[in-house]
């Protein structure tokens, strides 16, 4: 005991500080006001900690510092909003997407048939840019045609703006129902399953050198074929899903949002750690400008296919009950009426924002600990962060935990873009300032340190929201008259600060690891 | 002498080209050099402009190579010393009204406190999380640029507006001159940080790159190194930022922003890391890639930007520079090839 205390003497002063300082702050202010300032600090908090522990997982395993996390953070929040708004759209998409990812299922295939084929030295080496150029072509003929019921940014009437303000409203703008007439079906399928395969093959065809055995297993060919009968049923019943997406209630609606959100972030993630970054592990500064390459084209995309205002989601009616006894009193109240607003200590605290957040972000934090501490994926995580090259030596295949680990902190942080757009609402530059946030609340906390993420997000969440708050009801200077209001330059200013400070102190961050 | 001229013959060949540029512009549109000295606007006062606009970018990436290519420290709080140079400039000239050469020496003495205040946490914080306390500070200083009780000074979110600049080197009436005083800074700057890094304090410099242990093993006191390194690089970019001031009639809050550390940062990426002459080549590349696209394409041109920049990262790390230099064997080869192909 004695020995842990000296040797984090200059933590313990630090916390005992930050505890004092938070002491005096509720002093200055009513309870309800406190009771709501701390539910928002731990609602902003829980947003930043999804996104930070997903940098911190990629950052402690690959040593990466992924700068499009905030990007990623925001194209969740847009699927999401997608799957929820316009059930019809994400149906359509569903054939599409998942006839281009076929071809890549059967990804073990392809180095076998690669082998049977004897080429010069000059074929080898442009063959796979012909197959992937042959592909693109393809898919560019075939993509633009292929008959997608969506919005029109460029049209108001038919913009996300228009579909969101409606579905808040509780209608639903009748959507038109695309169909096949610009090209034959049995063509646009065919065409993209034959595209998919070609453009995978030549993409196999670079690490053609790497001497690996693969064995072919029924299991590729089971993945290959599941793709194609989920397109072929997407297909035939679209209609129907559509139909019985649409009238499922909002709660359910949600639910699938939120999933759908999580696995596509987490795809994405996969897909641009095996493809993008996987070269790059040997030159780390140059992963920085990939990234932020990356982000700078995913605002991009997101501005051509959601258009550039900002828009709100609707929250799903098990949070959205309004008149009658709203706000309820008490928790069966609510239960009863699914109240949007509840009275706490005779605060209206908003239910979604400020209640269910914090649980959600609670209930990752413990998985995500579970997953790490108690899971052999867990176990070779963190030995991975110690030491990389002895997992290596130890017979682990290090590169397929590195593209899982990628996924899974890109899936946490378009978890947390979901879960914060009906809160936040949706804009181009949502991304950005939470991703300021999450960096900050790391570095409070410890870059690699999962702990750490946690404890510094709920520190900047907290500093921000009780500083708003002062900047309401102001803080009244001692032995003077002057009540001193902070403005809100400040907000961002005092994290800022607050960072600037504890690394200055303990260079490694609050729980983070002594070199 | 000789000797001299033939193993610079290319960078001579490219000063001489920056000097006739103007004129040379001038005549391909039809006016006499006596015309492009009288400040007429045309086409030849433009690419003045567009030219002393790289010049600026170019000094401000030069003085982030040297701290983050030469001496290896990843400071994402570069923009800062750009911002206080430029606005110190504004301030003083717009609210102070004092002269240009008090103006430069108040923009010095800033540099080199700030400087010193990017040192102070020199000694406790390496690596990725100097990067981390710097991004704050950076931040920090963006903040206060942009609070509405600094208006009166800074212009907060507007930007800072109404500079003007002294008549005799005024952008709009004398800018041949201007071109000529910012393309001779450039090169007297290059010339200085290209004796900085051979001489024996740029070496350390180096040396602290490749592994800062070993050079402290070596006795030498990292800390001043970095320091000097430092001081030169904030001294350059607040350079940079007083042209800036006196070129544009706004300063605007961007500069101080996190995105405008990053633009050095893929600048010197785009150029060459490390390679002094890379800053200034993927000055021009970045400027001329981002002023076509910007007119040819319109909003979507940082789409093509990300891209090109996902490409360069992958196919050509080294940069401009350094695969020029990389490959120059395999580059002259095949250049002699080719001219026995053709006799």
């Amino acid at each position: 005991m004695n020995t842990f205390l000296r040797k984090n003497t200059v933590l313990l002063i630090t916390l005992a500080i930050i505890t004092a300082l938070f002491i005096a702050a509720a002093q200055g202010m009513e309870k309800k006001d406190f009771v709501i300032t701390l539910l928002r600090g731990l609602a902003v908090g829980s947003i930043t900690f999804l996104v930070a522990s997903g940098f911190s997982l990629i950052f402690g395993l690959l040593d990466v510092l992924n700068l499009a996390h905030g990007t990623l953070f925001m194209i969740g929040a847009y699927i999401g909003w997608t799957v929820f708004v316009r059930p019809d759209t994400f149906v359509d998409l569903l054939t599409p997407f998942a006839l281009i990812l076929s071809g890549f299922a059967l990804a073990d295939v392809y180095p076998l048939l690669a082998t049977r084929i004897r080429l010069g030295l000059t074929t080898k080496r442009i063959l796979p840019w012909a197959l992937i150029l042959v592909s693109i072509l393809i898919f560019s003929f075939i993509l633009p045609q292929y008959p997608i019921s969506i919005w029109d940014v460029e049209n108001y009437g038919q913009s996300p703006v228009t579909y969101s303000f409606m579905a808040n409203s509780g209608t639903r703008l009748p959507a038109p129902i695309a169909a096949f007439t610009e090209i034959s079906a049995p063509l646009a399928l065919i065409g993209l399953v034959l595209a998919s395969m070609i453009g995978a093959f030549g993409l196999s065809l670079f690490n053609s050198e790497t001497q690996q055995q693969f064995k072919l297993t029924w299991k590729n060919f089971a993945a290959f074929a599941i793709l194609l009968i989920v397109a072929l049923l997407t297909l035939i019943f679209n209609e129907s899903l559509t139909a019985a997406l649409t009238g499922l209630s909002s709660n359910w609606l949600f639910l699938i949002a939120i999933a759908v959100a999580t696995l596509s972030g987490a795809g994405l993630g996969a897909l641009i750690e095996s493809t993008l970054i996987r070269p790059l592990y040997i030159r780390p500064i140059y992963q920085l400008m990939l990234t932020l390459g990356m982000s700078a084209i995913g605002i991009e995309i997101v501005r051509s296919v959601w258009g550039r205002p900002e828009f709100v989601m609707p929250k799903p009616a098990f949070f959205n009950g309004t008149g009658g006894v709203c706000p309820a009193t008490n928790f069966a109240d609510w239960w009863a009426n699914n109240c949007s607003t509840i009275l706490l200590l005779d605060g209206r605290v908003r239910v979604y924002n400020e209640i269910f957040i914090p649980i959600i972000g609670v209930i990752v934090l413990i998985s995500i600990w579970m997953l790490l501490q108690r899971t052999r994926l867990g176990m070779v995580i963190r030995a991975g962060v110690q030491d990389r090259e002895m997992v290596e030596a130890l017979g682990i295949n290090v590169r397929r935990v590195f593209t899982m680990v990628f996924g899974l902190g890109v899936g946490l942080a378009a978890l947390g873009g979901i879960l914060a757009a009906p809160s936040m609402g949706l804009s181009n530059a949502m991304g950005e300032s939470l991703f300021l946030n999450a960096l900050i609340a790391l570095a409070i906390g410890g870059l690699t340190n999962y702990p750490g993420a946690a404890l510094g997000s709920v520190l900047v969440g907290l500093i921000q929201q009780f500083i708003i708050k002062y900047g309401q009801i102001g803080i009244a200077i001692p032995f003077t008259d002057i009540i001193f209001k902070p403005t809100p330059p400040l907000v961002p200013a005092s994290t800022v600060l607050l960072m600037v400070i504890i690394l200055l102190i303990l260079p490694n961050g609050l729980l983070g690891k002594k070199e | 002498m000789k000797k001299f001229l033939l193993s610079n013959r290319a960078s001579l060949f490219t000063l001489l080209a920056l000097i006739l540029l103007p004129f040379i512009v001038g005549l391909m549109d039809g006016e006499s050099p006596m015309a492009v000295f009288a400040n007429e606007s045309g086409n030849a006062k433009f690419a003045q402009g567009l030219a002393i606009e790289i010049f600026i970018l170019a000094l401000y990436a030069l003085s982030f190579d040297l701290i983050f290519g030469i001496t290896g420290m990843l400071s994402f709080g570069h923009s800062m010393f750009f911002g206080v140079g430029a606005y110190l400039t504004g301030i003083s000239l717009k609210t102070l009204g004092l002269s240009l050469p008090a103006t430069l020496g108040l923009v010095f003495i800033a540099a080199i406190v700030q400087a010193i205040l990017f040192g102070l946490v020199l000694p406790r914080v390496k690596g990725i999380t100097f990067a981390l306390v710097t991004l704050g500070l950076g931040s920090v200083f963006h903040i206060v640029v942009m609070s509405s009780e600094l208006g009166p000074y800074t212009g907060a979110d507007v930007g800072l507006q109404g500079v003007i600049a002294p008549a005799f080197i005024s952008p709009a009436n004398e800018r041949i001159r201007f071109y000529f005083i910012a393309l001779s800074i450039l090169i007297l700057v290059y010339l200085l940080y290209k004796r900085f890094v051979d001489s024996p304090t740029g070496r350390v410099c180096i040396a602290i790159r490749e592994n800062e242990g070993r050079a402290r093993m070596l006795g030498y006191n990292t800390f001043y190194f970095k320091l000097a390194a430092l001081t030169l690089s904030s001294l350059t970019a607040a350079l940079a930022g007083f042209m800036h001031t006196l070129y544009q009639p706004i300063v605007s809050p961007n500069v101080a922003s996190m995105g405008f550390t990053v633009t050095a940062l893929l600048i010197i990426l785009i150029g060459g890391v490390g390679t002094l002459n890379g800053a200034l080549v993927g000055a021009v590349v970045y400027r001329l890639l981002d002023f076509g696209l910007r007119r040819y394409i319109g909003e979507s041109a940082s789409f093509i930007s990300g891209a090109v920049y996902v490409l360069f990262v992958l196919f050509i790390p080294f940069g401009i520079v350094g695969t020029w230099r990389a490959k120059s064997f395999q580059i002259n080869q095949g250049w002699q090839r080719l001219r026995k192909l053709f006799g």
